[in-house]
């Protein structure tokens, strides 16, 4: 079976980050950058497959920034076989439906039998781009997608249809795709793996190839909407310690703050 | 020398570094329990941090001792009794295995050492031999086709998650003109006939760290197990085993420190007292400043000894200065990170209180400051 994976690069999530002078941006100084955590939930399914595979071959692909090498590095360092770096002018200022369109023509010339995204991106956390890119394939979409695996029968070797497990409300479903799908990650089976120190000095070796955005013929873009205005979240009040040490007359001033006060009784 | 970000160094130091700082939330437990959980050491098995010093063909990465000395600077920051079961494992055992083992001897041991499922031990103290090595009385003798030994070790790292521990022990008898004469290295593994793993020590620090004694009573071990030439592992094991080790414990105090002054800093950033953070008085940015630029020159000689052994350049006495200078330094360092959050420092709670006890362990292992100080001023004077 053969996986693309896409992944974004994103300011890392343990990263507090700081609004811009400008008032609309992040002040890109103070960035770290990784793989948006639910790619990297992605990139671990992908691992998980090839794990139970071994003939799995794992395509991770970025638009994005040349900086995004780093994070297709540690994406190859975890065990993806090969890395695609979509980048150049334009790239960076792309909308969610030209972004899909960008990875739809990586994907139609990688003939993967599953792409893999995170839900959403930990940025501007919009869930756009899966949907448009099975959209942009004609592909089937599955989202919240916990696990899949090739469907039983057919000869060994071929996919013969893919078995999806999703979550839902209370429990889980496991559908059945056809043939190539395109699923949108919302967890993988075990946390990300940490790359190995001999994956690291392997992905370091490794040839990324990089596209050129403008070569993938995606058209004209569609207008994209701007921030105008970025707002840190409101400083948090100091907490209450409640110190009476009557358990009940505890939980009864406890009930009456919550009613009162904070409202969410 | 100094690696910079970017380079294999860095990239393999900064993913144990990812590696260990999650490790945190577990470290409580552990330390209490006074083990390291067996799957703290499977993982650093797959992530390829126990083979990472043993060279491509035996199976390991081949990464440089710089390399690994960075590596051991960040378990160390984050977990001082991890750092130092690695370096036990695989600065001096597996060092000692490559340098001198054959090729069996090699296939027989190095991947249970590479692959998460042990960490080796090096015995060489005694009850009466501890600074004077070559005093011990741990006698092999030969019987047929075996070797029979007797002797008590004490203070064996990693012994209880040991499949092999390297045992200095005598042929011969002792000749009280070279002592040294006729001090042999066996690979013992830990399930042989004879070989007894006494009870754990209970320890000042490094509580998940095991510390234990070995009794030997007629422990039998095959031809095979001789590692290196017979009668000369006093220099050929011992001592050169402990130059690379004391390389792994320098960056070792180096992490202590590194670990324990990162938490006082954050904490004169947020603490308040007198209507300012206590960062803000000048004695307690004296304090950190000093602390901060003794663990920067510390790394730099720990590096320097590692920069030198990996060049195949003699590095005994400069493993020595590092050690020695680390290992003080992370004293002072600790004691500036317990003062730094007062009360709350001296708790349980405090990571940094684990460290300053930690950190003690440091000038004593591995040669004590006084023969740091005796190995440097040899090197000076040649008497
Ligand atoms: C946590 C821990 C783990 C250890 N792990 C191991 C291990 O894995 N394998 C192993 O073989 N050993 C291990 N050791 C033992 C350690 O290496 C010895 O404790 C150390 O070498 C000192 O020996 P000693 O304790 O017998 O002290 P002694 O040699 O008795 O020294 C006592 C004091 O006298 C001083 N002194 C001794 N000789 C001189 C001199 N000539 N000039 C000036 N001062 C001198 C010493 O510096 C020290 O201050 C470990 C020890 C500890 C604490």
């Amino acid at each position: 079976m053969k996986i693309l994976v896409c992944a974004k690069q994103t300011p890392d999530s343990t990263v507090r980050v700081k609004v811009a002078p400008d008032g609309r941006s992040v002040d890109a100084a103070q960035i770290t950058w990784a793989v948006s955590p639910y790619d990297e939930y992605a990139v671990e399914m992908a691992l998980e497959r090839k794990d139970a595979d071994a003939s799995t071959t794992v395509a991770v692909v970025s638009l994005g920034a040349a900086r995004a090498k780093d994070s297709l590095r540690q994406a190859l360092a975890m065990g993806c076989d090969e890395a695609i770096l979509v980048s150049g002018p334009g790239a960076e200022a792309l909308e969610g439906l030209g972004v899909a369109k960008a990875l739809a023509a990586v994907a139609q010339e990688a003939k993967p039998d599953v792409v893999l995204c995170g839900r959403q991106a930990s940025d501007d956390d919009q869930g756009l781009v899966g949907a448009a890119l099975a959209e942009a394939l004609g592909w089937p979409h599955v989202a919240t997608v916990t696990k899949f695996a090739p469907a039983d029968g057919g000869p060994a070797g071929s996919v013969n249809g893919i078995d999806v497990w999703k979550e839902v409300e209370g429990g889980h479903e496991v559908w059945r795709a056809p043939g190539p799908v395109v699923l949108t990650v919302q967890k993988s089976e075990k946390e990300p793996r940490y790359p190995s120190l001999p994956g690291i000095m392997k992905a370091k070796k490794k040839e990324i190839p990089e596209k050129d955005v403008a070569s993938l013929g995606i058209g004209a873009s569609l207008p994209k909407p701007e921030i105008v205005k970025m707002e840190p979240p409101a400083a948090r009040g100091g907490g209450k310690i409640m110190k009476d040490g009557d358990a009940k007359r505890t939980a009864q001033e406890l009930a009456r703050l919550l009613r009162e006060e904070a409202k969410v009784l | 020398m100094l690696p910079v970000a970017g380079s294999d160094e860095r990239l393999l130091a900064d993913a144990v570094a990812a590696y260990a700082r999650d490790l945190a939330p577990r470290i409580p437990a552990a330390e209490e329990a006074g083990a390291i959980p067996r799957e703290v050491i499977a993982d650093l098995g797959r992530l390829g941090v126990l083979g990472m010093t043993i060279p491509e063909p035996d199976g390991g990465l081949g990464a440089s001792s710089v390399a690994f000395a960075l590596v051991l600077e960040e378990i160390a920051a984050v977990w001082p009794s991890l750092a130092v079961g690695v370096s036990v494992n695989s600065g001096i055992a597996e060092g000692t295995i490559v340098r001198l083992g054959t090729p069996e001897q090699k296939k027989r041991w190095l991947p249970r050492l590479i692959d998460g499922s042990g960490l080796a031990s090096f015995a060489l103290t005694e009850p009466g031999s501890g600074s004077d090595a070559a005093a011990l009385r741990t006698t092999a003798r030969r019987d047929g086709p075996t070797w029979v030994l007797n002797g008590r070790k004490m203070f064996v790292t990693n012994l209880r998650y040991a499949p092999v521990a390297i045992v200095l022990a005598r042929v011969g008898e002792m000749d009280a003109h070279r002592p040294h004469a006729g001090i042999t290295a066996f690979l013992v593994p830990t399930d042989a006939p004879g070989v007894v793993i006494g009870r754990a020590e209970s320890k000042m620090g490094l509580l998940a760290s095991d510390t234990s004694p070995l009794t030997l009573e007629d422990a039998r071990v095959g031809a095979d197990a001789v590692l290196g030439p017979q009668g000369t592992a006093f220099g050929a094991v011992a001592m050169a085993g402990l130059d690379g080790g004391r390389i792994g414990i320098a960056a070792q105090a180096v992490g202590i420190a590194r670990g324990a002054i990162d938490r006082a800093a954050a904490y004169a950033r947020e603490r308040r007292q007198f209507g300012r953070p206590i960062g803000d008085f000048q004695l307690v940015r004296n304090a950190l400043a000093r602390a901060q630029t003794d663990i920067s020159a510390a790394r730099l000689l720990t590096l320097r000894a590692a920069w030198l052994k990996d060049r195949g350049r003699p590095f005994t006495t400069e493993a020595s200065k590092a050690k020695l200078f680390a290992s003080e330094m992370a004293q002072r360092a600790t004691h500036v990170a317990v003062q730094t959050l007062g009360g709350y420092g001296y708790m349980r709670e405090a990571a940094v209180e684990r460290m300053a006890r930690d950190a003690r362990a440091t000038t004593i292992y591995e040669g004590t400051s006084e023969i740091q100080r005796l190995v440097i001023a040899r090197g000076m004077l040649s008497l």
